[in-house]
């Protein structure tokens, strides 16, 4: 059966068509990914009007492609010129920026072109071996436990805001009501429609995704005057061949830190609202402790390329693996997948994969080949990423603009969704410049109607509100959305306030409290590993004394 | 204006809003079926962001105001100063680039897509980047081609009936 529906979904994929969509998908996503300001969501949210006339598996593979292209296009820009392409490649240039400048760009590309595919690879198969599993758990969850994960999805992703919490959830709190507008999905009732027939239909999210982040992303980059009439050549773009023998070579000694990179992208996408951006920066930290010589990060070092680039094209694989099998976008990229997915009317589910197995295996197909155009087009589009680094990016803005002007129309053919990406443009911008972040909104928006239908359901099932508290899942998920909106607060007050010593503890005993409540062999077993790790770290605390960690490093120095 | 103000400035609109929207879910339609009110999940919302307002007008309020010149470096491009002009030139580009979108969707049932894709793709060029003749030109060249270019992949590649506008319909 499993064989049957890999060669149908071989079958969408391999036709000339689409091979030829997903090449220019890859290309585009390299460029976009390559050009600082421009993000991969960007380009994926970009691509989004092109697919809705397409057969469903041809423009998801498309999309797929853009967004593989576009986590490998952020390389160039970083090792060339110093200046991050994306956000997810910022900890690339630490290392690949100094040793291009030492005389070695075509190596630093190379070894960054071949870890980013290796970590493609690694997380491709971790999506196609992890979705299944994980849909089997997904189908275990009832409407209760469905809106306690989308309320944990929304508090994780506020919660990355870090000191600026309050604004998180406050964007995220936005990006739900803002799906309120128009008719309730539950019941078909008029809300917050003020008597336009425009807002009774409700914002379309595609216009309001495209709005709030590449609306407002190029108004940003266009706002010093000065700099916007520049161009990456002024920043020193160069000319090289990429080496790929030797860093083949140099890749093969350090494979550790290639599958450890891997493990900890797609580890960092299957959490909701962690992207690219944490994971490369966490495995190069990682990679830097296990090193026997951390001095030499920043210097200029393989290992320094290898680990953030491994990372970052693993991330997708994870966050595709929580929309295919749960429905819920692990990220923002995810998130604009998710919409595709809408689109051609296909609603991710745990029961997505079984009902819909050739789109399903389509999409992993898709990485698959994305990943190896991707090797093979890095070669090309560094000419081409040459070339655009010649255009002054006020000029690249316009354009962008333009094709928002078309492209956001092209989608429902309403004039409407037009002021929606003009209004939620103005939004994302002003949002962005007071200091909110703006995934939670995104989430919120792309959630919205997940959580209130979950929500109807579950009151039709019973107005008794206490199963969201006392159903296994739902108490999972709740208990952990408590502690990452308590976790900014734990690292601000960490070595300063004694309370900070329990926080670990008594997270470790609520975590395990819904595991022994969810019965069978594994889980209670997974429960008694947390309660032994939380009693671990008490008696840690207990021994030292409950000092703060500070103090007790004293302690420590003194007694020595 | 400084982050204090700016802040509490921000919590207090957002009160306000909530204040507003909350006052409107009682005019959504009750229905005679169903458990979940369509009201309900907005007030619930509105409740966690009237919540969530009061502790950020609460920390606002708090929070020290930081020096001006603290400010301006902790912000960078914050606006020098200058009153109304110097906001206004700080913030020219983004709002000529809000100026001239909204200029395109009025002029939208008149140019349509093509033509108003062209001057507006155009005319932001000139705009952010200067009127020199041969910026002119190769502004012309680009808008001709790029929006020309996607105007024709929308139209005859995917078969999008894009607005034609009341100048092209004759025709």
């Amino acid at each position: 059966m499993i064989i049957e529906n890999i060669l149908a979904a071989f079958g969408e994929i391999a036709t000339a068509k689409t091979l030829l969509l997903m090449l220019v998908g890859v290309a585009g996503g390299l460029i976009a990914g390559a050009i600082p300001g421009f993000t991969i969501a960007m380009a994926v949210v970009l691509t989004l009007p092109f697919t809705f006339g397409m057969p469903p598996s041809q423009g998801l593979a498309t999309m797929v492609s853009v967004l593989v292209g576009g986590l490998s296009g952020g390389l160039m820009a970083g090792i060339l010129t110093g200046i991050p392409g994306t956000p997810s490649s910022v900890a690339t240039t630490f290392d690949g920026f100094p040793m291009a400048r030492r005389g070695q760009p075509g190596l630093a590309l190379g070894i960054g072109v071949w870890s980013s595919f290796c970590g493609g690879i690694i997380s491709a198969v971790l999506l196609v071996t992890l979705s299944p599993q994980l849909a089997r758990i997904g189908l275990e969850f009832n409407p209760w436990d469905y809106f306690m994960l989308v309320m944990f999805a929304l508090t994780i992703t506020a919660s990355l805001a870090g000191q600026h919490l309050v604004k998180g959830l406050i964007a995220g709190v936005i990006g739900l009501l803002v799906r309120t507008v128009g008719e309730d999905e539950a019941v078909g009732m008029a809300r917050f429609d003020f008597g336009s027939d425009a807002l009774l239909q409700g914002f379309d999210f595609i216009a309001v995704l495209i709005g709030v982040f590449a609306f407002s992303q190029l108004l940003r980059d266009v706002r010093d005057p000065e700099a916007a009439k520049k161009s990456l050549t002024d920043r020193g773009a160069v000319q090289v061949k990429i080496e790929h023998m030797a860093a083949i070579r140099e890749i093969a000694k350090r494979w550790t830190i290639v599958v450890r990179s891997a493990l900890i992208g797609v580890f960092t996408g299957i959490l909701p609202g962690a992207g690219g951006s944490i994971a490369n920066i966490l495995a190069y930290d990682q990679a830097k402790k296990a090193s026997k010589h951390p001095e030499k990060f920043g210097t200029g070092i393989p290992d320094g390329i290898i680990a953030p680039e491994s990372s970052n094209n693993a991330v997708e694989g994870g966050a595709l693996i929580t929309l295919m099998a749960l429905g819920i976008p692990g990220d923002v990229t995810a998130a604009v997948m998710l919409g595709a997915l809408l689109i051609h009317d296909v609603i991710p589910s745990p029961t997505f994969i079984a009902e819909e197995p050739v789109l399903a295996y389509s999409i992993f197909i898709a990485f698959f080949v994305a990943t190896f155009m991707m090797l093979g087009l890095q070669s090309f589009m560094l000419r081409v990423f040459v070339l655009v680094t010649k255009i002054r990016v006020y000029m690249l803005a316009a354009i962008i603009f333009g094709f928002c002007g078309i492209g956001v129309f092209a989608i429902n053919n309403v004039e409407f969704d037009l002021w929606t990406l003009l209004w939620f443009g103005i939004l994302g911008f002003v949002m962005r410049h007071f200091g909110f972040p703006l995934a939670p909104l995104i989430l919120g928006v792309v959630l919205g109607n997940i959580a209130e239908l979950n929500l109807a359901r579950a009151m039709a099932i019973t107005t008794d509100i206490s199963p969201f508290f006392t159903r296994p899942w739902s108490l999972f998920f709740l208990t952990i959305a408590v502690f990452s909106a308590l976790f900014p607060l734990f690292q601000a007050h960490r070595s300063r306030f004694k309370w900070t010593l329990g926080y670990m503890p008594v997270a470790c005993f609520a975590v395990s409290v819904p595991l022994f409540m969810m019965g069978g062999i594994v889980r209670p077993i997974l429960g008694v590993i947390v309660v032994a790790a939380g009693g671990f770290v008490l008696w840690r605390r207990a021994r030292d004394g409950w000092r703060l960690p500070e103090a007790a490093g004293q302690s420590y120095v003194e007694g020595g | 204006m400084g982050r204090l103000r700016q802040d509490t400035v921000i919590a207090i609109v957002l009160l306000m809003a909530c204040g507003i929207l909350f006052w409107s879910t009682f005019s959504i339609r009750v229905p005679d079926y169903g458990q979940l009110m369509p009201s309900t999940w907005p007030r619930v919302i509105l409740g966690a962001l009237t919540l969530l307002s009061v502790i950020y007008l609460i920390q606002s309020l708090r929070q020290a105001s930081p020096p001006v010149d603290e400010y301006e470096q902790s912000v960078p491009g914050a606006p020098p100063g200058g009153g109304l002009i110097g906001w206004l030139r700080h913030w020219r580009n983004p709002i000529w680039c809000f100026v001239m979108f909204f200029a395109y969707l009025i002029t939208l049932p008149w140019l349509g897509s093509l033509i108003g894709g062209v001057l507006f793709v155009f005319t932001l060029m000139g705009v952010l980047g200067g009127w020199a003749p041969r910026n002119v030109v190769l502004h012309a060249g680009l808008a001709l081609l790029t929006v020309g270019g996607m105007w024709s992949i929308f139209t005859y590649g995917l078969g999008v009936l894009l607005p034609a506008g009341e100048i092209f319909s004759p025709f």
